[in-house]
């Protein structure tokens, strides 16, 4: 079959599945399974338009015009190595989410209505298709449409999962800054298509070449700050948290996974294509702003994830941290790109750093978010203090969310590692190419990621023990029953994904070659990393020593299992007894749950280490009878606090609050003064125009 | 790259980790002993410790999920496997990559993670205690570790062990600068933490007060506890074998054969006991920190590690 129907079967795909939500009218029911069986379909369909053009011929782009909508501009979609890379990793995870989510969204919401099932099946593939075609997008206007469908079919299904107004206002929050963020990025590409006079990318690549520095930069810093509203970072995330967790499972899992990542496209795309100057590095302000938002906003949001005690707010806040990892990777190339001397090669091992852990990402978080759907679905609860012990009740699950721990964790021989290390050695080879203090800061950011690494096994040990071991802290975790099979399979699939990528690295990168060699201008990924075949991952740190480094994923992994079939033999013993149990010893009580360390407890020692960020609230209150010394009752209170929150948002509220209040205090009512500002306003615009222009 | 090291030397050099790692606990046990004006066990007590281990049969927390059998046995494997990655007898890097310092560091924290997990499985207020404060502390001691390797490798411009210690060479002592006694001295503050010593942890009491990683094994038993204990001995020794690598890796270079062997292991030796006589005073002059104390502790060796960066950089 020609290649070039793809984009058209993908498209058609999602749209028959929007257009099924006209099912539930007669069955709720078979609209979602229609829409999800369709979301299947563009997924595959997905998959193999992006495939064919990552294996495809060098330098391939797969061009396709869109029927003209608009007298004013050409419509196009343009599939190129980047935009290939990101469907990809788009229709992954989607795979996962279609087979997921129709036996989750009965389980879990068995008693919505035939309207509420409609939107979703609705928003689901409107919500898909557009992130598949905002990476696909050959020109601007259909860049903003499709962005701005994602935002909208995202919004809807965020509000769609429970009628509760916490959802509600999670809703709004996100509405507000995701328009803030569309807002800037109009500006940037109206600056562009205005100096082009065409919206297709071609056209604004031409029109960027010709800008001064001063403008390239504020372009850039628009579009990034756009972007990255979308993508959560740190100061621009409190959105993120409150949304990701309120929408459906599997929707949690596209959104925090592959959502955010259409952002670091976004940002790839206008940093490293349509705004790059035409030779030469780029401005130097851009790579190292980007990485120390990527170093903030990993390290912050490992430590607010780690306070967390809602399961999906917890993950929220991981996907924070891994899209500032995802930056690093992605500022330390900017940085290094075209600079002189060898700093090619190390450009490219950032970059591949970056393009690994965005997938990566995607599927260890698209693994968690349905290991937490399970939960919730067997549950109803998504407080991991109220669970407990559900390793025993849902053994599946705990032991593919685990899996998705131990990678999101940054642990060999799983994929996390396998991106951070990279990242590592990019930084590392930063630091020793700008000697001085911004090579210092190169290193702290490698320390500040180690840091993170370490914070996010304590997380994870944390959310998983407490969730999944021990003993059940509520009837509901007592009586949770295991997710049926397709919730499992769709998980399963995400964990073979993080094994593969893993334990076998060198074949992915061969899919990284046509994303890097066109950003880069040339650098490979597969030539830089893999120069010494599939299992062994290299780079080259200083110019002398070329491939000074080598790991090999495979062998270490092989290593591991032999080590493992030995110890499992110490293990059995002399004896090799039948293992007897007895109650866990508590120093002579009656073990109930009450012994189990809460999440509360576990994290406390971080609590207070970390507690100029944090400024953790405590309030404890006794009910005594009559004497202090016999306590009825004790009441705890605890709570911390996103700096960013109360530092900027909190203010920046309060302030609009008394601006309103001041010029509520000036309006009298008195409809001739109201005239009288107009004509104020008036006036002092066209004196405005007559200065500036005249 | 001189002094490539064959797959069958790795492995060897690893099973010799494995073996001699409870004879170092022994010794820094019978010194601290001695330092203490007590008789103390033989150094060969943790071997018959472990013999005895082995030949028990094992008592299972009830609540216990299915996880519990495997994690001992996970936590051996992934702390020997670490023990693959350091040179001992020789250096240069082996004959197919394995891995580096950064995939050591990675293989410790994995088999910390399924011990805090192991922990956390039976149920009890000990093992959470012990979870909850050996992963506090875990991520402090972890970036500055992460420096003080990086403060090394970027003058070697790579984070292959065996490369690292090759590069610095046999006249290591004439070459050490002032970038090296401030990594060292990073490396002395953060290797009781490493290895869970005193001040940071206490290795010889199950004591609420201090238990950070005995908490943790508390609900272990039998062979499954013998293979937490190995674990923490192979780790032990892995940990001397790393500083050794990355500050003082003199050693016959490229000599092959049973003597280039023998000398090799001497010299390792001689290295390890050096810094197990470090341990041991420092456990015996010092008291265990408060908990809260640990981080300020620790910043000691950052700012070490720190000015170790600096000076290398700039």
């Amino acid at each position: 079959m020609n290649l070039g129907s793809g984009p058209n079967l993908m498209v058609a795909c999602y749209a028959a599945g929007a257009c099924s939500c006209l099912l539930a009218r007669w069955s709720g029911r078979l609209a979602l399974g229609v829409a999800h069986l369709a979301a299947l379909a563009g997924a595959v369909a997905g998959l193999r338009v992006s495939l064919g053009v990552l294996l495809g011929a060098p330098g391939r782009t797969l061009t396709q015009p869109i029927p003209d909508l608009f007298p004013f501009a050409r419509l196009s979609l343009s599939v190129d190595g980047l935009s290939a890379y990101f469907l990809l990793v788009i229709s992954l995870v989607a795979v996962a989410a279609a087979l997921y989510g129709p036996a989750y969204l009965r389980a879990h919401s068995p008693d919505a209505g035939p309207a509420r099932q409609a939107a979703q099946a609705l928003a689901l593939n409107v919500f898909l298709g557009c992130m598949a075609l905002v990476c696909c997008a050959g020109d601007a206007l259909t860049f903003l449409l499709t962005w701005e469908g994602m935002t909208l079919a995202s919004y809807v299904l965020v509000v769609s999962d429970d009628r509760d107004g916490e959802n509600a206002r999670a809703g709004l929050l996100y509405m507000v800054m995701a328009h803030g963020g569309t807002a800037l990025l109009i500006v940037a590409f109206l600056a562009l298509t205005e100096r082009a006079g065409a919206f297709d990318f071609a056209a604004l690549r031409i029109a960027a070449s010709g800008l001064d520095g001063m403008t390239r930069t504020t372009l850039f810093f628009l579009a990034l700050g756009g972007f990255a509203t979308k993508a959560g970072v740190v100061p621009l995330h409190v959105w993120l948290p409150r949304a990701h967790p309120a929408a459906p499972s599997h929707v949690s899992a596209l959104m925090s996974g592959v959502m955010l990542k259409v952002a670091i496209y976004g940002i790839l795309r206008f940093g490293f294509d349509l705004l790059a100057p035409a030779a030469g590095p780029l401005p130097s302000s851009w790579g190292w702003v980007v990485l120390a938002v990527g170093t903030v906003s990993a390290v912050l949001g490992v430590l607010y994830a780690l306070q967390q005690h809602d399961l999906k707010r917890l993950l929220a806040f991981h996907s924070v941290e891994n899209i500032g990892i995802i930056l690093i990777g992605v500022g330390l190339a900017m940085i290094l790109w075209r600079q002189e001397g060898a700093s090619g090669a190390l450009a490219a091992v950032a970059l591949t750093a970056a393009l690994l852990h965005t997938v990566n990402h995607a599927a260890f978080k698209g693994l968690l978010f349905l290991g937490a759907g399970n939960v919730l679905a067997g549950t109803h609860v998504r407080n991991i203090e109220e669970l407990g012990g559900l390793a025993r009740r849902m053994p599946w699950t705990a032991g593919l969310f685990l899996l998705g721990a131990v990678a999101i964790s940054a642990l060999p021989p799983l994929n996390g590692f396998v991106s951070e290390w990279l990242t590592f050695q990019a930084l590392l080879g930063g630091a020793s190419r700008f000697p001085g203090p911004a090579g210092l800061v190169i290193v702290l950011s490698a320390a500040m990621l180690a840091l993170t690494g370490g914070l996010a096994a304590a997380c994870f040990a944390k959310a998983f023990g407490v969730t999944f071991l021990g003993r059940p802290r509520t009837p509901h975790a007592e009586h949770a029953t295991e997710a049926p099979p397709t919730m499992i399979a769709a998980m399963a699939w995400l964990g073979t994904l993080c094994v593969a990528l893993g334990v076998a690295p060198g074949y992915a990168m061969r899919l990284l070659d046509a994303p890097t060699a066109e950003l880069l201008d040339g650098a490979t990924a597969s030539a830089v990393v893999t120069a010494r075949g599939p299992l062994v991952l290299s780079t080259a740190l200083m110019p002398p020593g070329a491939n000074a480094t080598a790991i090999s994923m495979t062998m270490v992994a092989a290593l591991l299992i032999a080590l493992t079939a030995m110890a499992w033999v110490l293990r059995r013993g002399v004896r090799r007894a039948v293992p007897r149990t007895a109650p866990t010893w508590t120093c002579g009580m009656i073990p109930t749950a009450r012994f189990d360390y809460t999440a509360t407890a576990f994290a406390k020692p971080l609590r207070l280490v970390f507690e100029a960020l944090y400024h953790p609230r405590r309030e404890v209150t006794r009910e005594t009878a009559g004497t202090p010394y016999v306590v009825q009752r004790i009441h705890y209170a605890g709570e911390v606090v996103d700096l960013a929150e109360t530092q900027i948002y909190h203010r920046v509220e309060r302030e609009i609050s008394a601006l309103s209040q001041a010029i509520r205090a000036r309006s009298t009512g008195s409809i001739y003064g109201y005239i009288g500002f107009v004509l104020g306003t008036l006036f002092v615009a066209l004196l405005l125009v007559g200065v500036i222009y005249g | 790259m001189t002094g490539d090291r064959p797959l069958e030397l790795v492995a060897l050099e690893m099973f010799l980790l494995v073996l001699l790692g409870p004879l170092v606990t022994g010794l820094i046990q019978k010194l601290k002993a001695r330092l203490q004006c007590r008789q103390g066990a033989g150094i060969l007590q943790p071997y018959r410790d472990l013999t005895k281990l082995f030949h028990k049969g094992t008592v299972q927390a009830d609540t216990a999920s299915g996880f519990f059998r495997s994690i001992p046995v996970l936590v051996l494997a992934a702390t020997v496997a670490a023990g693959a990655l350091v040179p001992v007898v020789r250096m240069g890097p082996p004959a197919f990559p394995l891995g580096d310092a950064v995939m050591l560091l990675g293989l410790f924290a994995l088999a910390r993670f399924l011990t805090a997990i192991g922990a956390l499985d039976a149920g009890g207020a000990f093992g959470g205690m012990g979870a909850s404060r050996e992963m506090t502390v875990a991520p402090l001691v972890e970036p500055v570790l992460m420096m003080v390797v990086f403060s090394t490798a970027l003058a070697a411009g790579t984070t292959e062990l065996g490369a690292l210690a090759a590069h610095r060479g046999t006249s290591w002592f004439l070459a050490w600068g002032a970038a090296d006694f401030l990594g060292f001295a990073a490396m002395l503050v953060l290797l009781p933490a490493e290895t869970g010593r005193i001040p940071v942890d206490n290795p010889d009491t199950h004591l609420e007060l201090t238990m950070l990683h005995e908490g943790m094994l508390l609900e272990h038993s039998g062979p499954g506890l013998g293979c937490m204990v190995l674990a923490s001995h192979t780790r032990q020794i892995v940990t001397l074998g790393l500083v050794a690598a990355l500050f003082f890796p003199a050693g016959p270079v490229g000599g092959t054969g049973a003597t280039g062997f023998l000398l090799g292991a001497a010299s390792f030796a001689a290295k390890v006991l050096v810094l197990a006589i470090y341990l041991a005073l420092v456990e015996s002059s010092y008291a265990k920190l408060r908990l809260f104390r640990v981080p300020q502790y620790l910043g000691v060796g950052f700012v070490c590690a720190l000015m170790a960066l600096a000076l290398r950089i700039l």
